[in-house]
């Protein structure tokens, strides 16, 4: 049996022996699954003109036969999941929904594990998180833009997250790149604490509500430069600053810290060119029980928390935990069902607890020079939200910065909170929403 | 393009509201025309359906092979009896049963419990031809699986129909529990040919009546209820 294997001839026809094994972070997601649940992302990108569905399939047709691990359906085998390439038809792009990320069946939709929508002049890919992180996704994402371009007969160049459609993958676009680097000689505990947790009125299914805010990068960076931190440092903070708000002005007997599941992309300090997961989450926090915090020391605390833990030695360590549950051989022979109930469980009661909202920043986004006059812009979903609260995902083109909220819950207070004091701060803020309101 | 007055965010020409705290947006001086396009659809999407179509085809045509397979040797070869009924009955009800999860998913609850209901009344009156009397089957078997089958649709009804909450659902199951019980006992007795009478169903009924009374006490009593349902939430 060939693991993770490419045949050269594997590109027209596939090899019947070609299997997948799913990576470290990608074993949690399909065990989450539920009928009202699922972890898929959307990456969108917005063109300057409007989307033409039958060029988008071709493209699409085209691109993906350079993704191996996105054109692929899951499986269950005894003891763990695995992916197999999906030889179906599709997947078929379609008209844009206004309800994004909504749970994916996995033997719906052909048996794929990502949807390409259309609408207006917008493109965009779903993906499960099963398959690869944003930079994965993004990296799809963009080729099937460069080859839709193409199609339309302009000139693109290959470069940053475009792929050059007629080469075959390299074997480590395929790699599960955490096994390479889970090299610690200690596996360092991660304490789980309690954290405060929004508490919001679940909507309908499947409502996704989203708000995004679309900045000016150099006004967020001058307003950011003036507290001394990076741009990440100082989202993160006034989303810690929003949470604690909420907190506060909700009734409660004590107050709880406040703290933020923050993904890290591993490439930055582990060479590795993965198209499948390859992130760890750090947790940016404040203790209110210490004592009152001003804007000013939230800035601080997660500066300073950012500066030590985001750290190779300390991911390294981070990775390594997680690496050890995978290659303990007792865990290993433990059928699939109940390594199914015990992880949802562990997720459920602990992993969910532990932060307060998620944040990622998939940062400043390079294309091809001659790719940039056709984008406006990228946004970035994190997906449904596994329990009732907020999720924040932060991407920049250009001078464009998008902060894209997602909830399943009815109350906007964190979006509100952190848009507001944005304002404060004095940088100019477009809202754009899908949320419809009832006449009162 | 206006902005909240009370947010001081700019929003989106297409929002009539602001997102972040509800207000409505009132801008004497920019009264579009035409209403703006919105940058997200409408229209709202559906969580795709499971095809079941070959997992359908390929049960029916298992349970017909069988089926049809032990009755050419129920009537080739060994012919003492019609020992292929068994079969062809039971294969029957599993692809009746089979229907709501694989041949037709939208098929309602009661109407699925109903033909489940009729086919295992067939199976037993397919058994009939192999017994000498089928006095069972009019006397008890038909008339159990008639209460059983109406029992478990008047349960659907009232779960989907009047309330699903927990210490509803409990009090549901306790009534009927008690006349499933009264019911069973009442037609053995007929089919004995014995005086109606209850014996040990009047025991179940006893209790099932306290528990009853129990239940619509605590569910008509709204602190008592919520009290119950913290201490037992799970």
């Amino acid at each position: 049996m060939s693991e993770n294997q490419a045949s050269p001839k594997g590109r027209k026809k596939t090899d019947p022996k070609t299997w997948y094994r799913l990576d470290l972070s990608a074993i949690v997601y399909p065990t989450l699954q539920r009928r009202d649940f699922s972890s898929v992302y959307r990456l969108s990108v917005l063109l300057k003109e409007d989307i033409q569905p039958d060029i988008l399939q071709k493209a699409v047709d085209i691109a993906l036969k350079r993704f191996p691990t996105y054109k692929v359906t899951i499986r269950k085998g005894l003891f763990w999941r695995y992916l197999e390439p999906n030889d179906r038809p599709g997947p078929f792009v379609q008209k844009d929904i206004k309800n994004p990320c909504m749970p994916m069946n996995f033997k719906a939709n052909n048996h794929y594990l990502m949807r390409v929508y259309y609408y207006g002049r917008r493109i965009s890919l779903e993906a499960h998180h099963s398959l690869g992180d944003g930079t994965g996704g993004m990296c799809v994402l963009q080729t099937i833009t460069a080859v839709y371009l193409r199609l339309l007969g302009h000139k693109i160049s290959n470069g940053y997250f475009v792929l050059d459609v007629d080469s075959e993958p390299d074997p480590e676009e395929l790699e599960d790149a955490y096994m390479r680097y889970a090299n610690a000689k200690v596996c360092p505990s991660r304490p789980a604490a309690e954290t405060y947790r929004v508490r919001g009125t679940k909507e309908p299914f499947h409502t996704f509500n989203i708000i995004d805010g679309i900045l000016s990068v150099k006004e967020v960076a001058t307003v950011a430069a003036s507290y001394k931190v990076t741009i990440t440092e100082y989202l993160n903070a006034v989303l810690l600053y929003a949470l604690l708000q909420k907190q506060l002005n909700e009734f409660h007997l004590k107050l709880k810290p406040v703290r933020i599941a923050m993904p890290v992309n591993l490439r930055r300090f582990f060479p590795s060119k993965t198209l499948r997961n390859f992130i760890t989450m750090v947790y940016p926090f404040i203790d209110p029980r210490l004592g009152d915090y001003t804007f000013d020391d939230i800035v601080r605390q997660v500066h300073n928390y950012m500066r030590f833990y985001i750290d190779e030695k300390f991911l390294r360590g981070d990775i390594t935990t997680n690496a050890e549950t995978k290659r303990n051989p007792f865990i290993r022979i433990v059928p699939l069902f109940i390594k199914d109930f015990v992880v949802r469980m562990f997720y459920t009661k602990v992993q969910d607890r532990n932060s307060s909202a998620g944040l990622t920043n998939m940062g400043a986004l390079k294309v091809p020079e001659d790719m940039k006059p056709f984008i406006d812009r990228f946004d970035i979903y994190m997906g449904q939200p596994f329990s009732s609260r907020t999720n924040c995902a932060i991407i920049s083109f250009e001078d464009i910065l998008t902060i894209n909220f997602a909830s399943c819950i009815v109350e906007a207070d964190v979006e509100r909170n952190f848009f507001r004091k944005l304002v404060e701060d004095g940088i100019h803020v477009t809202i754009e929403s899908n949320r419809t309101y009832d006449e009162d | 393009m206006s902005y909240c007055v009370n947010c001081g965010v700019k929003l989106e020409p297409s929002l009539d509201r602001c997102p972040l705290c509800n207000t409505p947006v009132l801008n004497p001086n920019d009264i579009p025309l035409d209403r703006p396009v919105s940058p997200f659809p409408k229209e709202k999407g559906q969580v795709e359906v499971v095809k079941r179509k070959d997992l359908a085809i390929l049960l029916s045509v298992v349970l017909l092979a069988t089926g049809g397979t032990c009755l050419l040797l129920n009537l080739l070869a060994f012919q003492n009896h019609f020992w292929s009924l068994y079969v062809i009955g039971a294969c029957l009800v599993i692809w009746v049963m089979a229907i709501p999860a694989v041949i037709y998913t939208r098929m309602s609850m009661p109407l699925s419990l109903l033909l489940d209901g009729a086919a295992i009344a067939l199976y037993q009156y397919l058994i009939c031809f192999n017994t000498t009397d089928n006095r069972w089957f009019l006397q008890l078997g038909l008339p159990i699986t008639v209460l059983v089958t109406a029992l478990a649709i008047l349960l659907t009804l009232l779960i989907r129909k009047v309330s699903h909450s927990f210490l509803a659902v409990a009090l549901y199951i306790f009534s009927e529990i008690a006349v499933l019980c009264v019911g069973i006992e009442l037609l053995i007795r007929h089919f004995l040919e014995r005086d109606p009478a209850l014996t040990w169903s009047a025991l179940v009924l006893a209790i099932c009546c306290v528990i009853v009374i129990a239940l619509v006490t605590i569910i008509s009593r709204a602190r008592l209820r919520n009290a119950v349902r913290r201490r037992l939430h799970f």
